[in-house]
C-alpha cells in the first residue's frame, strides 16, 4: 500500500502508527491511525472519492478543508460525510458517490406536445406551411 | 477556457454564464436562478465570488449582498439529524 512519504529530509522520518482496517466500495484496506478518509484512500492510490450525480464525471480531493464538499461520501451508511475532515476508524464501511437516476425520463413523445395555446397555434402554423397535413 | 468549470456542484461552465449572460441580459442573481450555479450542495461557497467576478468582467456589475435570495452562505452546514438527534 504505499504512495506515502516515508523519509523526508525536513520533517523526518514517519512515525509507525496503529494501523486501521477499513472498506472501501466492498474492498478491504489499510490506513493509518490519524488519517482522514483522504489521504488513507490517496495513500492506497485511490483519488476517485464520488461521482457526479447526473453526469457521472469523477470527482476527488478539491479544497481539502471542508468547504466545496466535493469529497462527500457514505460512511457507515451516513451519506454527504466529508472525506477531506473525517477521521479514518477502524472498521468504517466507507461508499464511494454514485450516479443517481434521473426524476425525469429525458426524452418523450410527450415533451412534443404543445404546453400553451400560443405554442399550439404556432405548431398548427407551421404545420400548414409545410403542407403536410390538410 | 470558455470550458472551464465554475460551479462544480451543477457543472456549470464559463461558456454557460457567458451564453446566459449574452442571451437574457441578467444580473449575477438572474444567472444564478437560471443556470443553478451557486445552488448545489456547497452553497454556493466555493463559486459565488467567481460567478461575481465574471458578471464584474462582462457587465461591470458590481457584487451586492441587498437583494433578497441572493448569497447567504452557511458557515458550516449542518444536517438535520445534528439538531434532532440519531437513534
Amino acid at each position: 500500500m504505499n504512495n506515502r512519504i516515508v523519509n523526508h529530509p525536513v520533517l523526518g522520518d514517519l512515525e509507525n502508527k496503529k494501523k486501521i482496517t477499513f472498506t472501501y466500495d466492498q474492498k478491504t484496506l489499510q490506513g493509518y491511525e490519524g488519517d482522514t478518509i483522504a489521504s488513507a484512500l490517496l495513500a492506497n492510490g485511490i483519488r476517485l472519492l464520488r461521482v457526479h450525480e447526473e453526469s457521472g464525471k469523477p470527482r476527488g480531493i478539491y479544497c481539502n478543508i471542508g468547504h466545496c464538499y466535493e469529497c462527500r461520501m457514505t460512511v457507515n451508511d451516513t451519506s454527504g460525510v466529508r472525506a477531506c475532515l473525517t477521521e479514518l476508524k477502524e472498521g468504517m464501511i466507507i461508499e464511494s458517490g454514485k450516479i443517481q437516476p434521473l426524476p425525469f425520463a429525458r426524452k418523450t413523445d410527450a415533451d412534443d406536445m404543445p404546453r400553451t395555446y400560443a405554442e399550439f397555434s404556432k405548431k398548427c402554423k407551421s404545420n400548414k406551411e409545410e403542407g403536410s397535413h390538410v | 477556457m470558455e470550458k472551464l468549470v465554475i460551479c462544480r456542484c451543477e457543472e456549470v461552465t464559463l461558456a454557460d454564464i457567458k451564453d446566459t449572460v449574452a442571451k437574457y441580459e441578467c444580473s449575477a442573481r438572474e444567472v444564478k436562478l437560471r443556470t443553478r450555479a451557486g445552488m448545489g450542495y456547497c452553497g454556493g461557497r466555493m463559486c459565488r465570488t467567481s460567478v461575481d467576478a465574471v458578471l464584474h468582467e462582462i457587465k461591470g456589475e458590481k457584487p451586492g449582498n441587498e437583494i433578497p435570495l441572493n448569497i447567504k452562505p452557511p458557515v458550516r452546514p449542518v444536517s438535520l439529524s445534528s439538531l434532532g438527534g440519531q437513534s
